[in-house]
């Protein structure tokens, strides 16, 4: 590790929601930090909390039903979570961007492109309409769209969602952030404009901007991140660089995900399968979340919780068995 | 080698696009564009392509979903799909499809009975009092508890309801299964489990399925051989491994290059530009000349047909592409 602050650095953040059926917790104890320029990669299925976790740290969760029960967000030695609405807005899109998962519902759909590209220029930056028009041009240039100027005239549903997911990155990129969190940036897209996308993504990084990658695919994981954290149940349950976690998985959840992974080489074997389904967020079982689900688990870990504990430098897992995948059984 | 099960030839379906007030047709999207293929008793084939290619719709035109424009499709030796409703109905017991979407495809006011004993009870395959120890051995073979029979959609997974959706098609003992991306929605964990799923039924009760996917991994997995669409048209046929092992078209290459895998090492990646151009005014000769990087002036003015082909490397299949011999 290196002495530097981290850029941003979340300690114990639980949120929840009031439901008809009581407090759901969506997000329990997650602490992580991010360094400037890294990519980190935030991965879990549906339903884990990756994606409120994510939107909890600019307070975008509507409140209520949402509620940040505890927890700190420090960035730039404030902590986003105490912070006054007029002092958390310049942060929001300025030195923190977000590239949603739908890119059509995230723009409005009355206002042309060029105009929301210059709005949020002219809210971050001191800058007239002509030099705002100017930057939104040459931005969506550097984003690959063709013929920028008459892109910027068009309303989003004349784009296709390729083209409008390059103008949320134009736009997320061009108030030249330190953090961007990008949730599921590619999922709705073809494997083709993915991959042009990711690619664009990549060249970005040039800039010492740091990624905070929310994502179920592990192709993806693998291709753009420096490390990774893995979210089952609310919680975080593992940690550590990307070629170690995934060489050397140190949670049965971990495991079993890595496992079902479709292999494009392999041939034909059965697929590994995690029998059961996600608990819901309801009724979680008392011990560890994954132990009705999991293939190692014993009596202890039905009794109690297996604390997120570091096993190595860099690496955290929440199992009581992880010393011993640390120390045996690679991936294939 | 006998009748195959289905046959397609020259199938096209197009939808026209309708302006004006008094709807005057004034051109069409041509989803399907003259597609063949052929699928036998007890194959599982797979339809590849990204969004806007045409794989769902010929899945709906094979089920008799959307009407076709021109072509033929026969199943089993008979043409499809007689115009009488009397006449289409064991075709309809035979030819089923699991659809992408567990929440929209399932009836929210039907209980798990009444969804998956229906088609029974509709063609008389089942008498009304043995309609519960029917409903009971389904859920059995799709290995879900018996208890939820009286159950609703909404009280199920995403993964259960697919479960619900596979017993529905299964009920009726069909021949061909059309399988919409039936995956797709679900999480990596349970995707395991439902392919496992379709993989034991199939090989059970002899099974063809046809897979569309625009997942190659999931193909690869389930797949024997795979059809590769573009643009309404097919571009690559062939055995799935030997095509994803050594793409000849520079459709397939591109698509096969594309997909982030785990573990996987500095592959060259083909990235291509641009995008998928629009079905209702496709771009002369090779519809993929537009963002081929092989592309030569000639690819503009000839459509390739689909030939077969046989590569120094990797299987033998058919593939349309001008420039086939110089880049196998």
């Amino acid at each position: 590790m290196n002495s530097n602050p981290p850029l941003l650095d979340i300690q114990n953040l639980s949120v929840a929601f009031d439901t008809d059926e009581g407090p759901l917790t969506a997000v329990e104890n997650v602490s992580f930090s991010i360094a400037r320029g890294e990519v980190l990669g935030l991965v879990g299925e549906s339903g884990c909390g990756k994606s409120v976790t994510a939107l909890s740290l600019l307070r975008l969760i509507p409140m209520p039903p949402g509620r940040i029960q505890s927890g700190k967000v420090v960035f730039d030695n404030r902590d986003l979570l105490r912070l006054p609405a007029s002092e958390l807005q310049p942060i929001r899109g300025g030195q923190i961007s977000m590239i949603f998962q739908e890119p059509a519902s995230a723009l409005s759909p009355l206002h042309r492109v060029g105009a929301q590209l210059m709005e949020t220029l002219r809210l971050h930056q001191a800058i007239d309409r002509p030099a705002a028009w100017a930057t939104s041009v040459e931005w969506l240039r550097k984003v690959g769209i063709p013929d920028p100027e008459q892109r910027m005239q068009a309303y989003p549903y004349e784009l296709s969602g390729g083209m409008l997911q390059r103008v949320m990155i134009a736009m997320a990129l061009m108030t030249r952030p330190e953090l961007i969190i990008a949730d599921e940036p590619t999922t709705a897209l073809d494997v083709t404009i993915q991959a042009q996308v990711l690619q664009l993504l990549r060249d970005m990084r040039t800039q010492s901007t740091a990624l905070l990658l929310i994502t179920h695919d592990l192709g993806v994981v693998w291709e753009m991140c420096d490390r990774v954290l893995v979210m089952y149940a609310s919680q975080i349950v593992e940690e550590g660089p990307r070629s170690e976690l995934f060489h050397r998985p140190c949670h049965p959840y971990t495991r079993a995900l890595l496992g079902s992974v479709i292999s494009l080489t392999g041939s034909a074997e059965r697929l590994v399968t995690i029998d059961g389904q996600v608990p819901s967020p309801l009724s979680y079982p008392r011990g560890c979340r994954f132990a009705p689900r999991c293939p190692y688990a014993f009596d202890r870990c039905r009794a109690g919780q297996p604390p997120l504990e570091s096993i190595a430098p860099q690496r955290r897992s929440a199992c009581f068995m992880a010393s011993a995948f640390a120390q045996g059984g690679d991936m294939p | 080698m006998t009748a195959p099960l289905l046959q397609v030839r020259d199938l096209k379906t197009w939808f026209p696009i309708k302006r004006g007030i008094f709807a005057r047709t004034t051109g069409y999207v041509r989803a399907v564009d003259g597609v063949t293929f052929a699928v036998q008793a007890g194959e599982t084939v797979g339809l590849v392509g990204e969004s806007g290619c045409g794989k769902t719709t010929l899945g709906r035109t094979l089920m008799g979903l959307e009407p076709r424009r021109a072509g033929e499709i026969h199943f089993g030796g008979t043409p499809l799909w007689p115009r009488r409703h009397s006449a289409s109905l064991p075709f309809r017991r035979r030819i089923q499809m699991i659809f992408q979407d567990p929440f929209s495809s399932l009836n929210p006011r039907l209980t798990v009975l009444d969804i998956i004993t229906e088609g029974l009870l509709e063609h008389g395959l089942i008498r009304p009092r043995e309609r519960t120890e029917a409903g009971v051995r389904l859920l059995q073979e799709v290995g879900m508890d018996p208890d939820v029979l009286h159950r609703y959609p909404h009280e199920f997974s995403g993964g259960q309801r697919q479960r619900l959706s596979i017993a529905r098609a299964m009920a009726l003992r069909p021949d061909l299964v059309i399988c919409d991306e039936p995956v797709s929605a679900l999480d990596v964990s349970v995707r395991a489990q439902v392919l496992n799923l379709l993989i034991d039924l199939g090989a059970a009760h002899r099974l063809s399925y046809l897979f569309i996917s625009h997942d190659l991994g999931v193909i690869r997995h389930i797949c024997s051989r795979v059809i590769v669409m573009y643009l309404g048209v097919v571009v690559e046929s062939g055995p799935t491994s030997g095509i994803i092992d050594h793409p000849v078209h520079p459709y397939t290459r591109a698509l096969v290059s594309a997909v982030p895998v785990p573990f996987g090492s500095g592959r060259q990646r083909v990235i291509l530009s641009g995008e998928v151009p629009s079905a209702a005014n496709p771009p002369s000769g090779c519809r993929f000349h537009t963002r081929c990087p092989y592309a030569m002036p000639d690819c503009s003015r000839i459509a390739p047909p689909l030939e077969r082909f046989q590569p120094s490397t990797g299987a033998a299949r058919e593939v349309a592409c001008l420039r086939k011999h110089e880049l196998a």
